[in-house]
């Protein structure tokens, strides 16, 4: 039996990511306090699914960016509507240094230039990307600039608990 | 747009050839590189090439505290640097749970908004010099000249200001400022006039402009484009109405669209909302409140461990900072989402299928700066 679509905007975008991603981890957060009023965290994958969702619910990919953790990056992804009634989407994947994420570039254009810079400067290597190269830091670089292991950057162990 | 010519085999290699616009070239506003792909005149594929002006700024906020990146954000976007201040100290405030005097959020609404017309001066002045109108980009010179000496009265610099502070601004505004500002915006309602009629009565203007570079509102949406670029395509998307921060709400103001999406459609709402931003500055200095400008804030701020992200409309588009804080002096990771990198990647699109001449139309009314995409 369906189940009838929610009117509020929010609660329909729950009801049907938890449909697609059983395995995602929703948490309703206070704008606010944050700027962001859904927060969807995924392990690995799925990120595919929660964005051609977004891009059907017509809203636009803001920005795509990873922090460092060492062992593993969170890659988040936010997506906000043009839409009078504001809302933002922001999806969190956690993700092991040796895997490689899938591209969205297919899904939205704005990610081949998103993942590049990613790429750029995490030495993430997104798969099924046309067109992955060196974007801002020079084309025979070495380096990956943000990694927290790269200059004298500190890094905190505690963080892990907070983000996650 | 028009069709090339056929075109016989054996003159192929010597029809379809690359050209280097750039990294210096006039028409790119800073050090930018368009990598073009010409058949005769027409544009078969642009390529943008970025990265000549960066500086490392997400590192940089990694190896200090968050007040010794004040001065940073400004240093993005030159020509809008009030904005990515105040932008940025609003990232820092909701991080930390801040609380700002009204009269600092006025303060700052005012000289954000006068920063937002010196930078629209630039952005539709410098398209119009670079279609070949020499004359308005001296007149918006002089006219902008105007309003950095005012922002200098009170920040002490002329484009990268460091104004706003967490908690508030640096100092109170002067009665110089105060009688200052409302000359000025007597001044620029009365020559609103003069530029309508030196642009927009001009034909070479108008027949290089219309039709010229349409961005539709599927590839906006693709290409997450924001700012006065998307509100020329007809949607009327902005962040001071769609998620009103500082004291926004408080004052009426439209957001100007036009359905075109052509280079002409951004120049006039370009045009268009200069005189919004005169509105809201004569309503807040109508209204300024008295009271602290600062409220009481430690020498270092140690916001909760956690993340937040802050958007805010630059004089580009959705300009935003993601800062994730593990609970000591020093920022984790600070984002910033650029809103000229979006924009500028769009031109990848739609120049396609246009003249060489074009191309410096397209580029020019999208109105980039090259700082703020490398970062």
């Amino acid at each position: 039996m369906p189940t009838e679509e929610p009117k509020k905007p929010l609660a329909s975008i729950k009801n049907s990511l938890v449909q697609l991603i059983p395995e995602a981890e929703l948490r309703d957060r206070d704008d606010r306090e944050c700027g962001y009023h859904l927060e969807v965290r995924l392990v690995t994958r799925g990120m595919r699914r929660v964005a051609r969702e977004m891009r059907d619910r017509l809203f636009f990919l803001e920005t795509i960016t990873a922090v460092d953790f060492l062992e593993y990056f969170h890659l988040v992804y936010l997506f906000t509507t043009y839409h009078e009634e504001h809302l933002r989407v922001m999806a969190r994947v956690k993700l092991p240094r040796e895997i490689r994420p899938f591209s969205v570039w297919d899904i939205y254009a704005e990610a081949i230039w998103l993942e590049r810079e990613v790429y750029d400067f995490f030495g993430i290597r997104f798969q099924g990307h046309p067109d992955l190269r060196r974007i801002i830091n020079p084309d025979d670089a070495d380096y990956f600039p943000l990694l927290k292991n790269f200059g004298k950057t500190k890094f905190t162990a505690e963080i892990d608990d907070i983000l996650c | 747009m028009l069709n090339p010519k056929t075109i016989d085999d054996a003159s192929i290699e010597q029809r379809v050839y690359q050209l280097n616009l750039g990294p210096q070239h006039p028409s790119t506003h800073g050090v930018m590189h368009l990598l073009v792909t010409l058949d005769g005149e027409v544009v078969i594929k642009l390529e943008p090439v970025i990265g000549y002006s960066h500086r490392g700024h997400e590192k940089m906020a990694e190896n200090r505290t968050y007040e010794q990146f004040l001065p940073n954000p400004p240093r993005m976007d030159y020509l809008s640097g009030m904005i990515f201040n105040h932008g940025y100290c609003m990232a820092v405030e909701k991080l930390c749970g801040i609380e700002v005097p009204r009269r600092a959020e006025y303060i700052r609404v005012i000289t954000a908004e006068l920063n937002r017309i010196a930078s629209h001066f630039i952005g539709a002045m410098d398209y119009a010099m670079g279609l070949g109108a020499i004359t308005p980009f001296l007149w918006g010179w002089d006219d902008r000249e105007h309003i950095l000496d005012l922002l200098e009265g009170i920040a002490g610099s002329r484009l990268t200001y460091s104004y706003s502070r967490f908690g508030g601004v640096r100092n109170d505004i002067t009665k110089d400022f105060y009688d200052g500002t409302r000359r000025f915006i007597d001044r620029l309602r009365g020559r609103f006039w003069d530029y309508e009629n030196l642009i927009n009565q001009n034909i070479i203007f108008i027949k290089r402009s219309q039709d010229v570079g349409v961005i539709t509102k599927e590839a906006a949406l693709a290409y997450g484009v924001t700012g006065p670029t998307l509100r020329g395509s007809g949607v009327a998307y902005d962040v001071r109405k769609q998620e009103p921060y500082s004291v926004y709400p408080e004052f009426t103001f439209e957001i100007p669209t036009r359905e075109a999406g052509d280079c002409l459609a951004r120049y006039q709402v370009r045009m268009a909302e200069m005189e919004q931003s005169l509105n809201i500055i004569e309503q807040a200095l109508d209204r300024l409140p008295p009271g602290p400008i600062r409220s009481k804030v430690p020498r270092f701020v140690t916001p909760p461990p956690g993340d937040c992200y802050c958007t805010f409309e630059s004089a580009r588009g959705e300009a935003g900072f993601y800062i994730v804080s593990d609970g000591s002096r020093i920022p984790y990771r600070i984002k910033v989402r650029a809103p000229s990198f979006s924009n500028l990647f769009v031109l990848t699109e739609i120049c396609p299928g246009h003249f060489l001449a074009d191309v410096i139309a397209i580029f020019g009314s999208i109105d980039v700066t090259v700082p703020e995409i490398d970062r």
